[in-house]
């Protein structure tokens, strides 16, 4: 309850004219980077992580926050409005939303993506605020063996979850523990794969590997890939102008979608979004699935049935809720966004964790309350007054876009510690990354083995010491055997039964 | 020809990644037994990780010889020219990353955001592309060091 009150009170911080503007700046660089096909919120969140160094930390995570918000949704304008989802998120939105669009009605298909974000973004947060401090307090109750078993449920959750592709999942997991290894070791004083080099003795820095990973390597991937970004250019240069008046949907449409539908879809969103590895794409999927399986009309989904939009949008915006319990409770992130969160915290020397509630929740507050606002403020605000706009502020020249973020990468790389070396390791991590994405490799489950890494060797090593060396302990522990089973049901769903398929076709794009 | 070089180079990839973690293996065993006195010691969780890196990438290089042998269709003229930008992007950043601290941030960042420019666009109007890069590095400046009180290296400290 005390909790409650604290969210509550620190709505008054966005009062504060230049906590707002950071917001909202947060929001619309989210919007905007999950609107243009190639780039993503992560992306965006990668550039600006070393400008968090300057900012006060709460302003900095309730900025992370609207730029988690505003990245679930921004896909939706590109996947309506041409057919290519600008972020994963989106892909289900696409299946409605351009037919819609083909229909004359790409306005309100935007309008019922924008009240679908808005709803499932607002449940998430909602639930998130309420039932975070109690799984807190139940995360207290896990003890050393019982960490290490959770983490290594969170690893192997998010490596299975890249289904068809596991084993390259399993592969860029492994490299980013290898990365971790990197260092001193924390329980005796011994360097680890330093090869002599004193810059690499208290280990790699998140901030090139983040970068790295996320933005040379994208730059990389995107140069690769001039002529699809050319494409998208050309088909943005065919959408016709968009009326403000056109977004609102009547208030008819909404009740036939159905309060159920909204509830069930943000529901789904939130469930899904506390599972490792998981995230808005596939919140979205399976709110999708289960509206056509409940719904009188089951083929008019993928022609053109805001229902469809509703339950896609409301999902993957109530993911951003869902994502941030086990990042606030058990410091495990669980998507790529909220593993730069989680770096954040780090920078600024707190540490993640199931005490982080009850220590920091001062800080974690008005980061919740910023998600809030994001979703039932600033949602519908960014699309009544920027919606007409849309198509051309996606439609920025690529060559000058990919130029300021090459030297945003490059420089912030170097804010974090003024040193030449770090620069070096962006450049190398973002090679790593760009080789390791051209051949698939899922480079998340890199970003979290490094992340998830030092804490996975830390409590193993701390269990069999416990032990005596016996590794029977993780299955006599009730808290660990606890999440021993949780990981052998994933397991069983993700890897041996059957995927559920999409009732509709793919988007093309 | 060209889907014989990309099949090469999957497959120079993957055994980049085997040596790699055969490499970081070997030098975990260096490190120490993995467990003395029922204690374990710092070179445990880097040989274990070590043992799954090596298998992963025998398994997957083994597959993509397997593949390797089959015929792909994907491998096209675009998709070289494609890598040849993106190795333009390393040999850009590298050199960039060499002349920051020597020449510093403004002249340095100008040809940089320069050079990105060119590279996902085409050379005419490079007068107009070399004023935005001005303009980026300008405005850069002004969020760096302006804004969030960054010192960033100048050609005269």
């Amino acid at each position: 309850m005390h909790f409650i009150e604290l969210v509550i009170s620190s709505f008054a911080m966005l009062f504060n004219p230049v906590t707002l503007a950071y917001v909202i700046a947060g929001f619309l660089i989210g919007t905007v980077f999950s609107a243009i096909p190639g780039l993503t919120a992560t992306l965006a969140l990668a550039l600006l992580l070393p400008l968090t160094y300057s900012l006060d930390v709460t302003t900095a995570l309730m900025a992370c926050a609207s730029i988690y918000m505003a990245g679930m949704c921004g896909g939706s304008i590109t996947a309506t409005t041409i057919n290519i989802p600008g972020a994963p998120s989106s892909m289900m939105t696409a299946l409605d939303g351009y037919p819609m669009q083909q229909r004359g009605e790409g306005a309100l298909a935007l309008g019922h993506a924008s009240f679908g974000s808005m709803v499932g973004g607002g449940l998430g947060a909602v639930l998130l605020i309420v039932l975070a401090p109690f799984i807190a307090e139940l995360s207290l109750l896990v003890k050393t063996t019982g960490k290490f078993s959770l983490l290594a449920f969170a690893m192997i959750v998010i490596v299975i979850a890249q289904r068809g592709n596991m084993i390259k999942a399993a592969m860029a997991a492994c490299i980013g523990l290898m990365l971790a290894t990197v260092g001193l070791d924390a329980m005796v004083p011994v360097t680890r794969f330093t090869f002599g080099l004193s810059d690499l003795t208290a280990g790699l820095e998140l901030m090139p590997v983040i970068i790295g990973t996320f933005a040379i390597s994208e730059i990389m991937i995107q140069a690769g890939s001039l002529k699809d970004s050319n494409a998208v250019a050309s088909a943005m240069s065919r959408v016709k102008a968009i009326r403000r008046r056109d977004f609102l949907p009547s208030f008819s449409s909404i009740r036939k979608i159905g309060v159920g539908c909204y509830l069930k879809s943000s529901l789904i969103g939130y469930f899904v979004g506390t599972l490792p590895g998981a995230g808005g794409s596939m919140g979205s999927f399976l709110a999708y699935v289960e509206t056509v399986r409940t719904s009188k009309e089951p083929k008019s989904f993928g022609k053109g049935n805001p229902q469809g939009i509703a339950a896609s949008e409301s999902a993957n915006n109530a993911v951003c809720g869902g994502a941030l319990v086990p990042m606030l409770t058990f410091g495990i992130p669980g998507d790529p966004i909220t593993a730069i969160m989680l770096g954040v915290l780090v920078i600024n020397g707190i540490q993640p964790g199931p005490q982080l509630m009850a220590e920091q929740a001062g800080l974690i507050a008005p980061m919740l309350a910023s998600l809030l606002f994001s979703a039932i403020v600033l949602i519908p605000l960014t699309l009544f007054l920027l919606g007409p706009y849309f198509i051309k502020i996606v439609s920025i020249r690529k060559d000058v876009l990919y130029g300021a973020i090459a030297l945003l990468a490059v420089v912030g790389s170097y804010v974090a510690t003024y040193s030449g070396f770090q620069m070096i390791m962006t450049l190398v991590m973002g090679v790593l990354a760009y080789y390791l994405r051209k051949n698939n490799f899922p480079v998340i489950t890199l970003l979290l083995g490094f992340i998830l890494g030092p804490n996975l060797e830390e409590f193993l090593r701390r269990s069999l010491t416990l032990s005596n060396g016996n590794p029977a302990t993780f299955f006599t522990n009730l808290d660990s055997l606890f999440f021993v089973l949780l990981t052998a049901v994933f397991v069983y769903f993700l890897v041996i039964r059957k995927p559920l398929k999409s009732p509709v076709a793919a988007p093309q794009g | 020809m060209l889907q014989k070089k990309e099949s090469n180079g999957k497959i120079l990839f993957h055994l980049f990644l085997l040596v790699v973690s055969g490499g970081y293996l070997l030098t975990a065993f260096s490190l120490g037994a993995p467990v003395v006195d029922a204690q374990l010691r710092p070179s445990f969780f880097p040989i274990l990780i070590g043992l799954l890196a090596v298998a992963f990438s025998a398994v997957l290089l083994s597959r993509e010889i397997r593949e390797g042998k089959e015929s792909r269709p994907s491998a096209n003229q675009a998709a070289a020219s494609g890598d040849r930008l993106s190795y333009m992007i390393i040999g850009a950043t590298a050199l960039y990353i060499l002349l920051f601290s020597l020449i510093g941030y403004v002249i340095s960042s100008v040809l940089y955001v320069f050079a990105i420019m060119l590279i996902f666009s085409n050379r005419d109007k490079w007068l107009q592309k070399l004023a935005i890069s001005i303009v980026i590095v300008g405005l850069g400046y002004l969020v760096f060091e302006q804004i969030f009180g960054v010192r960033l290296p100048a050609l005269w400290e």
